[in-house]
């Protein structure tokens, strides 16, 4: 078997737990995951959005959001990201 | 449905009925257009007339610590024109009120 | 074949019935919850539209309602209505209680 689990069921697993999301840009999302589809379009619950520009880091706070797959680059499971 | 909207059930609909209307459209790049919005198709190509392009540029020289810098701004005339829907971030209808 | 026959009742045995259909909080559930709702709509350029959601597609596209257009904290713009292409859309935030 070359794969047992593929990486979306990895992420349906991730379901109802905290996330951290790295979006190909300077720009990375933290928040409890509620959903997501296949094109992994993501539904993020109690979401922190921080954003590094060259004037440093600048944190947002969101309540439910749809964060577009598009811009997606990496998923980190369990992780409270960046300040942990 | 929703009845704070007009009629409007996709997005579409929104530019469908500015057909023949005045619009405002943003572009990547900092451009802005007013025109009559004669076409439009699913990939947001539009064919407008009598346009008038503003075009925003910041003078880096002038930047100051804000991040402000001076905004230098052009603007144009066209008589018809195509843009193409790539380009396209915004578009508003005139006002329905 | 004999499809149509249904399975013989077992009531004591039978395993209970699926819970009802929860929100399972997909994106398709979390678009449907917030239409007719006030949004944030951030475009990957960081310019952020504020205004109430009327409508959207598969695609993102989106029709809001009494827009604000926020530029780093300012408030740069108002349209009635407004059109966004999907392709620059980074998300859509709930701004009230879904």
């Amino acid at each position: 078997m070359a794969s047992q689990i593929l990486p979306l069921e990895l992420i349906d697993r991730c379901i109802g737990s905290r996330i951290w999301v790295i979006m190909k840009s300077d720009r990375e999302f933290t928040g409890t995951l509620l959903g997501f589809d296949d094109f992994v379009n993501m539904v993020l619950e109690d979401v922190t959005e921080y954003e590094t520009t060259p004037q440093g880091r600048k944190k947002t706070q969101l309540s439910q959001t749809l964060l577009n797959g598009n811009n997606i680059c990496m998923l980190i499971p369990g992780s409270a990201g960046p300040d942990s | 449905m929703d009845p704070s909207t007009t009629g409007i059930q996709e997005p579409f609909d929104l530019i469908r009925l500015s057909l023949s209307e005045r619009v405002f459209v943003k572009l990547r790049g900092d451009r802005e257009l007013t025109g009559i919005l004669h076409a439009y198709d699913g990939h947001m190509n539009l064919i407008l007339s009598d346009v008038e392009e503003t075009i925003m540029m910041v003078d880096p020289v002038d930047e100051n610590f804000e991040g402000q810098g001076t905004v230098k701004v052009a603007k144009r005339k066209m008589e018809m024109l195509f843009v193409r829907g790539d380009g396209v971030i915004l578009v508003s209808p005139p006002s329905r009120t | 074949m004999d499809e149509s026959t249904p399975p013989p009742p077992d009531h004591n045995s039978s395993p209970p019935p699926p819970p009802p259909v929860t929100v399972s909080g997909s994106p398709t559930d979390f678009l449907k919850g917030v239409v007719g709702k006030r949004v944030i709509v951030r475009l990957t350029s960081g310019v952020d539209y504020r205004g109430i959601l009327s409508c959207l597609d598969g695609y993102m596209n989106i029709a809001l309602e009494q827009t604000e257009e926020h530029v780093n904290g300012f408030t740069t713009n108002r349209y009635g209505d407004a059109f966004i292409r999907g392709n620059n859309v980074l998300y859509i935030s709930a701004a009230e209680p879904i």
